[in-house]
């Protein structure tokens, strides 16, 4: 029985089925099924997600969809999970994400949050057209260890210089690291605006996390 | 049996009714007061008996109007062509698009330009990786080369042929000149398969006794036909569209009356080739406007008015030395341009210059064309699931389409992402060595040669083949041809 429903969790991450992804786990949390084997069930399954993309056997909207079906169920199995006074699975670090002031791109921004979810990083999105003050306070309330900016215009690129300089200002430069991205930006203007890191592609994005947080 | 691309809405017209009735009554015109010059006495036999005013001293046969509009009917707007493997065989006509490989007399080097022979291992695996390509339905004669090293030249042909059974099971074209007819048809049969014989006019008006002598074999061996009559605007044709339009319908008629007086209900497929000749030097033209519009005013008539499945060249070749710029911007609009007026089958892959050289590479990058222009002539479907107003609703104006069941399910049927064309990033294309899509399709062919395995033939069948081979051998020895 709590197999059949492990292996239920399991695919309705693996058949991107979003539908009932709550329904699911609500199922497993009421038929006494371990929270932290659910848990597992869930995260073992969107890792296999993304090393499908990874081997380019997988696309982007399955990778989207496997993980937004892990944002209706996981919440579920947390809190059972907090029920039973255990303590989830750590996550890889806390990561702030969004585009800067003045860009209304998304699909970027959103595909290196998911990736960074789908990974095993705790992920606030902020989203779109972030002013400086907003990424600022972001920081401050929850103190992440990463702060991931994206800008898809050269003319918005500069606002990412802006928020290294406010996190200069407010005295919290050290407290996070800053990785950058987006079609203008490249290594040469990461390094000039005192950011600890570029990626190219999203799924760099998520090594370059990884390395700067000292994560094999 | 290969499905090819099912065309979902009307080819695109350019000739009106009435001028369609022009080109059409000039062509009857031509042929029953100019007449048709058949180079074999027992076709002429035949025509007479069938109502044609025959000379026998200059080998022309008039033919009524009645007899042409009577062989139009005959000819049926779609056939099979049985392959070895059933699920490779095609059914030609309608509104079902095929593509068929071209071909070149040599080996064309991607970085020089410069054609060197072709070794027989070079030939067999320019056979392997068409056969590895989706859309290369079916290959032409002496495909992908004309000459190869170590074959005497009148054995290439049914070399060519046995290698195209060995590596392939898709269908073939067969040929037709000196009497390679024998070994090709013999060939198909020993592997119960049809070929698609070949008969091919010479303008202007006429039909040597080659190809005569091909249509009576291919018929009777119950194979559908593939007729043409390669020609140039402003040689062998008239130098304006219209006046090569009724030339060219003219000479590929009396072709189908000769085959429907044969066995009558054959299945035809009637292939336009026309090029335009180079003012300054005399050579062929390829890629030009003229060109294009004569395919498409040629593909209006005889997919609408007279129902016969039809073919084109146009897109085969380019007058590049080299796969580059000019080579898609000569290829790529023919290749549109047939597929939306109509055509059935287009002759694409591979051919690089004129019909002098031939790169697997090309061919390779030819997939990516043909599947962008097959998925463009199947349109897209409008229906709850592709309209689906509720997930527009559920994304309203601050959500993403990315993260809907809609995208997961149907991006792929939507759009055609090309194998080999560079869709990275710039700092990924820089990170993965800047590569050309000649680097990437050179990529894909040699794994396609490591690990593309055809379906190898019986070793009964194999035996047979080099029997087959070796009485040609020794039929054009004792002719003085080898």
């Amino acid at each position: 029985m709590s197999s059949d429903i492990l292996n239920q969790l399991k695919d309705v991450v693996l058949e991107f089925d979003i539908e009932n992804a709550e329904a699911v786990a609500k199922k497993a949390v009421e038929a006494g099924v371990s929270p932290l084997k659910a848990a597992a069930a869930l995260t073992g399954a969107i890792r296999e997600v993304g090393d499908k993309f990874g081997k380019g056997e997988f696309f982007l909207p399955d990778l989207v969809c496997a993980a937004e079906v892990l944002k209706k169920a996981l919440p579920v199995i947390n809190s059972a999970i907090e029920k039973n006074g255990e303590k989830a699975n750590k996550s890889l670090g806390k990561v702030i994400i969004g585009t800067v002031y003045g860009d209304v791109h998304s699909i970027g921004k959103g595909m290196v949050a998911t990736l960074l979810y789908v990974a095993g990083f705790e992920v606030i999105d902020l989203g779109i057209n972030v002013k400086g003050e907003d990424f600022l306070n972001a920081i401050k309330e929850n103190n992440p260890d990463i702060l991931a900016m994206s800008a898809l215009l050269t003319t918005t690129a500069a606002e990412q210089k802006n928020v290294v300089e406010g996190l200069k200002k407010e005295g919290i430069r050290d407290n996070v690291k800053v990785i950058v991205g987006g079609s203008p930006i490249n290594q040469e203007f990461a390094d000039s605006i005192g950011a600890d890191g570029y990626g190219a592609t999203a799924p760099e994005g998520v090594k370059i996390a990884k390395k700067l947080l000292g994560i094999s | 049996m290969q499905k090819g691309f099912k065309r979902k809405f009307e080819p695109i017209k350019i000739l009106s009714s009435s001028q369609i009735e022009q080109i059409h009554s000039a062509s009857l015109q031509v042929l029953e007061e100019v007449g048709f010059r058949y180079d074999s006495d027992k076709a002429l036999k035949l025509l007479q008996s069938n109502g044609c005013a025959v000379d026998y001293e200059t080998k022309i046969a008039k033919i009524p109007p009645d007899l042409i509009e009577e062989s139009i009917i005959k000819t049926p707007s779609s056939f099979m062509v049985r392959s070895r493997d059933p699920e490779k065989s095609i059914r030609l006509g309608g509104n079902t698009l095929y593509f068929m490989n071209s071909a070149g007399a040599r080996y064309c080097d991607v970085d020089t330009g410069i054609v060197t022979m072709p070794t027989l291992e070079q030939n067999n695996e320019g056979v392997i990786v068409s056969d590895a390509l989706d859309t290369v339905n079916v290959f032409p004669s002496y495909t992908p080369y004309f000459e190869i090293k170590g074959v005497p030249p009148v054995m290439s042909c049914p070399v060519s042929c046995a290698q195209r059974m060995r590596f392939s099971t898709k269908p073939s074209r067969g040929a037709q000149p000196t009497d390679t007819f024998i070994w090709e048809t013999q060939m198909a049969q020993a592997v119960d398969a049809q070929l698609m014989g070949c008969v091919e006019g010479a303008a202007p008006l006429s039909l040597a006794e080659d190809a005569c002598n091909a249509a009576f074999y291919y018929l009777d061996a119950g194979f559908p036909i593939y007729i043409a009559s390669g020609s140039i605007m402003g040689g062998s044709h008239p130098i304006t569209v219209a006046g090569a339009s009724v030339s060219h319908n003219a000479e590929l008629l009396a072709i189908v009356v000769l085959l429907q007086c044969i066995r009558p209900g054959c299945g035809i497929i009637a292939n336009n080739f026309v090029s335009a000749m180079n003012m300054a030097t005399g050579d062929l033209n390829f890629g030009t406007v003229a060109v294009a519009l004569h395919q498409m005013a040629y593909n209006q008539i005889w997919h609408s008015l007279y129902k016969i499945p039809i073919n084109n060249t146009g897109s085969a070749f380019s007058n590049s030395k080299k796969i580059d710029y000019q080579t898609a911007a000569e290829k790529l609009p023919l290749a549109m341009c047939s597929a939306l007026s109509g055509a059935n089958l287009i002759v694409l892959h591979g051919g690089v210059t004129g019909e002098l050289a031939y790169n697997p590479i090309l061919a390779v990058i030819d997939d990516d064309v043909a599947s962008t222009i097959g998925r463009i002539v199947e349109g897209f479907d409008i229906n709850d699931a592709t309209l689906d107003i509720d997930t527009i609703k559920e994304v309203g104006s601050t959500g993403t389409f990315l993260s809907t069941k809609q995208t997961r399910t149907l991006w792929k049927t939507e759009d055609y992402m090309p194998r080999v064309f560079d869709k990275t990033s710039y700092q990924e294309w820089l990170a993965g060595g800047q590569k050309t899509v000649i680097e990437k399709a050179k990529e894909r062919m040699i794994d396609i040669l490591a690990n593309h395995k055809p379906r190898p033939l019986a070793d009964e069948q194999d035996r047979e083949i080099n029997k087959i081979l070796s009485e040609a051998t020794k039929y054009y020895k004792k002719k003085g041809l080898i």
